[in-house]
């Protein structure tokens, strides 16, 4: 049996080329962690649209996939940057209409829950932004945390103080 | 809890996560003998991160890739569209940027079709009720329609339901318009005419050619883009 890995380079050089039956079996493998992402990331509202957004800039720089990499890392890192880009969006928008921070789209934080029992991931969809970005991306993706700080443009210290402040944040849904 | 231990416990991830100097992990491990809290808390920080390793990935409730198909194909025909001055042509196969030659079989094409007038019935139907549900459903079963009848369902919502959304969308931005920048405002004027010469060119090459398949999916693919950008646009405004 061939490793996905060795599926997913020989797929990436043929979708390269333009091959579509190739992408859509990039996108078959990989689909379900993306959307993990996205969906943890921004929210599930906003999972599906940034699934697709991912793919379809993933399809537009396939060229730049050299292989160095692990097809599904150089994905990963295309999908975060769309996903940050669209978060980056929101806020610009947000800055002139709601003062306090948000959590997710059209939720204040202060609404985040300490409710006992709740699912997990609904209680990391519910963090504060920062706090839930670097979680994610620290305990869930296993990044470093000075490979946060690049992608998030924050200090690694940052990083460190928003990790300790989510995961203090989610010890309310192990009851 | 003392100051001790509340400085203590910042510390408790970076010692979880085995990110302390030597000296510091000592001294960390020397007040955790005497703090009952702080053991307490830093087993159930243990809990969480075991917890974040077991999380599991679902695939998203629907299939995604049909409207993923159908954006990358409509993305590289826009590019070569406008590197054409506005020529619209049609065809299976397009070459794209880097000299790609992006290809789709049938049933992909099917599929995106499908995906299509399922999305633009949806976003009609997300109009008619005021922008309060986000997930769009459509609002008649397109899913298993033959494709030859997707087009024609197409051409219906195209007549019929289309410009009553867009004229419900453009009331909404227009009360709403002052709560966006100008930036946006322009840069979304500019998408509009773009997209309005596009939609004209193709309506035109379609009364000279009307049973034209693909200039029929272009045509509504570029509609939507239209209801698509008009719906982001007056979220915006009650963001």
């Amino acid at each position: 049996m061939v490793p996905d890995t060795d599926l997913d380079s020989q797929d990436a050089a043929l979708a390269a080329e333009g091959d579509s039956g190739a992408f859509e079996r990039l996108y078959r493998r990989h689909v379900a962690r993306i959307h993990g992402l996205a969906r943890r990331m921004a929210g599930p509202d906003d999972a599906d649209e940034l699934t697709q957004d991912a793919f379809v800039r993933a399809w537009q720089k396939i060229a730049q996939f050299r292989g160095e990499a692990a097809f599904g890392s150089w994905l990963y890192r295309v999908a975060i940057s769309v996903i940050l880009g669209h978060r980056r969006r929101l806020a610009i928008h947000r800055e002139r209409t709601a003062p306090e921070e948000w959590n997710r789209e059209g939720r204040p934080s202060h609404e985040r829950s300490s409710e006992i029992g709740m699912d997990f991931d609904t209680a990391i969809e519910r963090l504060p932004a920062r706090a839930r970005h670097v979680f994610v991306l620290h305990d869930v993706e296993g990044y470093k945390h000075h490979e946060i700080a690049r992608m998030l443009k924050i200090t690694a210290g940052t990083s460190k103080s928003q990790l300790h402040r989510a995961r203090m944040l989610l010890r309310a849904t192990l009851a | 809890m003392t100051d001790s231990a509340d400085t203590w416990r910042d510390r408790l991830s970076e010692y979880l996560d085995e990110a302390l100097e030597d000296s510091e992990r000592s001294e960390l491990e020397e007040h955790l003998e005497g703090c009952e809290e702080c053991r307490e808390t830093l087993v159930e920080l243990r809990q969480v991160v075991a917890r974040a390793g077991k999380l599991v990935d679902a695939p998203p409730a629907r299939d995604l890739w049909p409207e993923i198909a159908y954006r990358i194909r409509e993305t590289e025909e826009g590019e070569r569209h406008e590197s054409r001055a506005g020529t619209a042509e049609a065809g299976s196969s397009l070459a794209g940027r880097h000299g790609r030659s992006f290809t789709f079989s049938v049933p992909q094409l099917a599929a995106a079709a499908v995906t299509l007038v399922a999305l633009s019935s949806g976003i009609a139907w997300q109009i008619a009720g005021g922008f309060s549900a986000r997930q769009a459903e459509p609002a008649v079963p397109v899913a298993q329609a033959p494709a030859q009848t997707n087009l024609l369902l197409a051409s219906r919502i195209a007549n019929n339901d289309y410009e009553s959304a867009i004229a419900q969308l453009e009331r909404v931005l227009n009360v709403g318009r002052d709560r966006l920048d100008s930036a946006t405002v322009r840069k979304v004027e500019e998408k509009l005419a773009l997209i309005d010469k596009a939609i004209d060119e193709a309506r035109q090459a379609l009364s000279a050619d009307p049973s034209n398949a693909y200039l029929n999916r272009y045509l509504v693919g570029t509609m939507r883009r239209k209801l698509d950008l008009l719906r982001r646009t007056a979220a915006l405004t009650e963001l």
